[in-house]
Parts: C-alpha cells; sequence; structure tokens
C-alpha cells in the first residue's frame, strides 16, 4: 500500500522584506510549506497504522529538493522529485496534472497535501488533483486515523469539527495538526541523506492559458489612530476607558 | 471574456438561513453584469432548499435562482458539492461564478474549475473588469502583498471573494424566478459519510457575527495567561479570539481563529491584545469599527491599523483596563 504527501518548498515566511515607498517584496532563504508539514505527519500516521510506504513527491527546480529531505528526515520512506522548471508559467490546475502524471502509476491509497501554500496560498491543488485522479477529497483536515480499510478525518469549519470517513482511495489536505510537530533528529537528517530519491520529469504543460497574475505589491499602511506611549498603565486605561465612552463603545 | 453571459453566485447556508456572505456576493455580481451585461443567477445546493430559495430569491439584484436539491447532500460535501456547481454552470452558462471564500467554498470551487477546465481565483478581495477581461485581486505570502488575476480565455472565471469584501445586498424586496435542476450524482460520490459539524468544545462562536471581540496573540506568552484575554472579553461582553500561532500551537480551537484559513471579521469593537498584527491578522481585521491595540512594541504593525493603540506591558495595561471599565460601568 502507498501513500504519497505533495510538499513544497516556499521562502522563508520570516524573512520577507516589504519596501514600503515602492511597496515590492523581497524573498529569501527556504523552508517547507507550513501545511505541507502537517500533511507529511498525517501521512506518517496513516504510513504506521496501514502498514503503508509514505512516498513524499515534490515539484520544482533542482533547489526545491530541501523540502523533499525534510520530508525524509521527518520520517518519509522514499522520494520523487518531479523536475520542474517552469513553474512561474504554470496555473494550479497545470500543476495539479503535472501531479496526476507523477503519482498515478504508484496507485496511491491516500494522497495528502497541505491546505494551502504559504507564498501563492491558492489552496488549489489539492481538490483539483483528487478531481483529476477522480477520487474524492476532504479538506481543513487536522487529525486522521484508519480503521481496517476505513479513513477517518477531523476537518475544521467555521461551525465547528466535522467528522469525516469513508474508504480508500481519497485525498485529505491538511489544515491543522492536533499532535506534537515532528522536528526531524539528527538521526532522521542522517537517514534521509540515505533514502532513495526518483527524479522524474513534468508533463508538458498544455497550450492553454488560463489566467496571467500581476506583479505583487504592498497594500500601504499609515498610523491614523490615537497611540499612547510612556504612559503608566493606569492613566493609558482611563484615556482608553473615556475614548471608549466618546465612541459609545462601552456604557456609561 | 467567457463565452458566457452574466454572474452565477453560488449560496452557503448558516444557521439554518442565508448566509449573509450571499448578499455580498449578489454586490459583486451585480456590479459586473452591470459592466458585461446578462443577469445575476443564485445557485443553491443542499437538502429542504426551499426556505432558502425564497430568501434567495428575495434579494435585490438577483434574477434568477436555481437548487440542486437531493437527500445527500444534507450534509457538507466537497466531491458532490463540485459537481452539483459544476453541473449549474454549465446549465446557467455565465462568464463569472462567485462563491464564498469559506472552508466550504475554498474546498469545492478548485475542483469545480478542473472539471470545467477552468482558470480559478481563490479567496479574492476585489473584482473588476479591466481592458475586457475579469480581474480578480488577492492577496499573497499570507496577506502581505497584493496581486491581481487577469482571466483569459472562453471558459467562465471561477473566483472565491473573501467574506466581508462587498456591501450587503438589500434582502426581502426581490422576487426572481425559482428553477430546481437534476443532477445525476455518481453514488461513489457519497463514498464518504460526514457528522454535522459541532461546536468546538471551548464554546463555539459564530466571530463573523460578533460585535465586539477581544483577542490574544503570542505576546500573552504562556496558554493560562489567555484567562487575561477572557477577562477582558467578559467585561466588555465580547467574544474571544486568537492569532493563528496559537491555535497552531493549540492553545485554542482553529474556530478562534482570525486571519487568513480564519475567519474574516467585522465587528464594531476588535480589541488585539499581545497582537503585533502580522499581515494575514491585519487583513482579517480591517473591517471593524474599532481597533483598540495593546502591545510593547511600538513599531508592531498593529498600530498601524488600531484607532486607540496603547504601548505598555499587556499584564498592565489590560488588569488596569478590566478595572477602569468595571469602575464606569459600576
Amino acid at each position: 500500500m502507498t501513500i504519497v504527501v505533495l510538499v513544497k518548498q516556499v521562502p522563508d515566511m520570516n524573512a520577507v522584506r516589504v519596501d514600503s515607498t515602492t511597496g515590492s517584496v523581497r524573498l529569501s532563504g527556504k523552508a517547507m510549506n507550513s501545511y505541507d508539514a502537517y500533511a507529511v505527519q498525517h501521512a506518517l500516521t496513516l504510513g504506521k497504522a496501514l502498514g503503508a510506504e509514505v512516498v513524499a513527491v515534490t515539484a520544482g527546480p533542482a533547489n526545491a529538493r530541501d523540502a523533499l529531505t525534510r520530508a525524509l528526515a521527518m520520517g518519509a520512506d522514499r522520494g520523487i522529485h518531479i523536475e520542474l522548471n517552469d513553474q512561474d508559467q504554470r496555473d494550479s490546475l497545470d500543476m495539479a496534472n503535472v501531479f496526476a502524471e507523477a503519482i498515478r502509476p504508484l496507485q496511491p491509497s491516500v494522497v495528502l497535501c497541505g491546505q494551502q501554500s504559504d507564498d501563492v496560498g491558492t489552496g488549489q491543488v489539492g481538490p483539483q488533483l483528487a478531481e483529476l485522479l477522480g477520487i474524492p477529497h476532504v479538506s481543513s483536515v487536522m487529525s486522521v486515523s484508519a480503521e481496517g480499510e476505513t479513513i477517518r478525518v477531523q476537518r475544521d469549519t467555521e461551525g465547528g469539527y466535522q467528522q469525516v470517513s469513508g474508504p480508500m482511495p481519497v485525498l485529505l489536505a491538511s489544515g491543522s495538526i492536533t499532535e506534537d510537530p515532528i522536528n526531524p533528529s539528527l538521526k532522521g537528517m542522517m537517514a534521509a541523506k540515505r533514502k532513495p530519491v526518483e527524479k522524474v520529469a513534468a508533463a508538458e504543460r498544455g497550450s492553454t492559458t488560463r489566467i496571467s497574475w500581476s506583479e505583487p505589491k504592498a497594500p500601504k499602511r499609515e498610523a491614523k489612530g490615537i497611540i499612547v506611549q510612556g504612559a503608566s498603565a493606569e492613566d493609558a486605561a482611563r484615556q482608553l476607558v473615556a475614548w471608549m465612552k466618546e465612541n459609545k463603545l462601552v456604557a456609561s | 471574456m467567457s463565452q458566457g453571459s452574466g454572474v452565477l453566485v453560488i449560496a452557503e447556508q448558516r444557521g439554518g438561513g442565508l448566509s449573509p456572505v450571499v448578499n455580498e456576493l449578489v454586490t459583486a455580481g451585480t456590479s459586473l453584469v452591470g459592466q458585461i451585461g446578462g443577469s445575476v443567477t443564485v445557485g443553491l445546493v443542499g437538502a429542504d432548499l426551499d426556505a432558502l430559495a425564497a430568501s434567495a430569491a428575495g434579494i435585490a439584484g438577483v434574477d434568477r435562482v436555481v437548487t440542486v436539491e437531493d437527500d445527500r447532500l444534507a450534509t457538507f460535501n466537497g466531491t458532490a458539492w463540485s459537481a452539483a456547481v459544476a453541473s449549474i454552470t454549465g446549465n446557467v452558462a455565465p462568464a463569472v461564478v462567485l462563491a464564498p471564500a469559506t472552508t466550504a467554498g475554498r474546498d469545492y470551487m478548485p475542483r469545480v474549475a478542473a472539471r470545467l477546465g477552468a482558470g480559478h481565483a481563490a479567496d479574492a478581495v476585489a473584482v473588476d473588469i479591466v481592458d475586457g477581461k475579469v480581474v480578480a485581486t488577492r492577496s499573497m505570502l499570507e496577506d502581505r502583498v497584493q496581486a491581481t488575476v487577469a482571466f483569459e480565455g472562453d471558459r467562465p472565471a471561477t473566483i472565491t471573494v473573501r467574506p466581508g469584501s462587498f456591501a450587503r445586498a438589500e434582502a426581502g424586496t426581490g422576487s426572481a424566478a425559482i428553477e430546481a435542476f437534476d443532477v445525476a450524482f455518481d453514488d461513489s460520490m457519497f463514498a464518504l459519510t460526514a457528522s454535522a459539524p459541532e461546536a468546538a468544545a471551548a464554546g463555539q462562536q459564530d466571530l463573523a457575527n460578533a460585535e465586539r471581540i477581544v483577542a490574544g496573540g503570542r505576546g500573552l506568552g504562556e496558554p493560562d495567561k489567555f484567562a487575561l484575554v477572557e477577562e477582558l472579553a467578559g467585561v466588555l461582553n465580547a467574544a474571544v479570539a486568537a492569532t493563528r500561532p496559537l491555535s497552531d500551537a493549540g492553545w485554542r480551537p482553529h474556530s478562534d481563529q482570525i486571519g487568513q484559513t480564519g475567519a474574516q471579521v467585522s465587528p464594531k469593537l476588535y480589541v488585539a491584545v499581545g497582537i503585533s498584527g502580522a499581515a494575514q491578522h491585519l487583513m482579517g481585521v480591517q473591517n471593524a469599527d474599532y481597533i483598540v491595540a495593546i502591545n510593547r512594541d511600538p513599531e508592531a504593525p498593529i498600530f498601524k491599523v488600531a484607532s486607540f493603540g496603547i504601548v505598555g506591558d499587556l499584564f498592565d495595561v489590560v488588569p488596569a483596563v478590566i478595572a477602569e471599565l468595571k469602575a464606569v460601568q459600576a
């Protein structure tokens, strides 16, 4: 039995710098997409419960390999690196097709991915991949378990938690975890170096252009409110409550 | 531009009624058809839709309501929903499909786009017509920046719109025609069974509709300190909320989370305690009428959006504010 988990390398979100005058953005560093780390943990939980092999899959240029290495260090059994150098030219449906072509031969019982990416954040690839594979999907997954051949998940919605269960194959998009996050150990990182990573070519991009993106810009923000600084806590509190009364935010 | 005409708005239920985000999407749709022509259709998917369809038909600006009803659609199921919405889209043949960027909308709409071979923009905050193209504005990099997505080609533009992005169209004034569509669902779409959502243990609340919210962030330092947020909320008769780091760390349920992937809120009063104001959080709260921020760091981005900010140690300031509020309310 095979479980596939998709991982994406993204810029370091703590190192994003925005030029406040031009609104332009500078990206640096690299990290595994935060939601993909949840997906890897869910994949490992199911892998253990089902006695399945966990295959981590990424798509991107040669330097996108780190996210794959991290998944292997967390405990995935092997990796597939789909070599792709024109990611910017492809929309989410193109990317879903790249993953569908690469993982279809594995006939996975469960496919996991992060709910969305930290950088572009469309959250589209998971449900679109499920459509292309012709399998059901569940999003906003926060915990997973397996009972025999039945997969059970808890999902997080605006209306509360929802329990979903059913047979495999299924695609799960992870939005959070309920257990403690796994940080790869030194042993895990050493082991990752010995785990096999297969390189495969990406499916050709279709000729259809569905969307085009503009250059991202930061929206301008300038302070416009009252700021109290250097006052005692009691004095600041008095000023705040007086202001709240003035604006009818408290009964007086 | 798409070969289709007009705008299809996919509705969502909440608490047994129509979610107010539907009225927001109708406003967006009405503005679009003013530029590209055609009419506004509302699509409803679920079980027992009569009352909801009647509400949708009453929203000002709606020309037509179409329903897909099936007993198996009583609880949300993204796989079946995507088939239903794709089928409605095929029948209505709109130029633009708008759905709410809720957990449900963001679940089925990408799959609808895949079924239709259409482009998709998720979580848009604005939708316009620019040079004859449908253009959605959305944020990236955890809401730090915005970019536009222009739709090319002949398929409908499919878009999820962040709740709170448009004013609500008036309810109870229209009288649109209602029409039921049949969709032949494949049994395999119901292979998964889902329970009705149940409130999270820590007092589920509807943040999106809360009048007053007090939220805590990482500045609280440790989970027990959240009691301070709860006490302030109690005095203000407000709902409590948290930032993503707190809900990810398991301090608070995700239903309490505000910002990207959490609730978009539009309260009259929003009080941010120990929240520096990561960009995604600022986007989540920007529709509040009044924002109060208490934070130690004068450079914290939250002060850029605050109507009233106090730079100071929250462990001194919050108890002082609670005492002062109790004094004036006594």
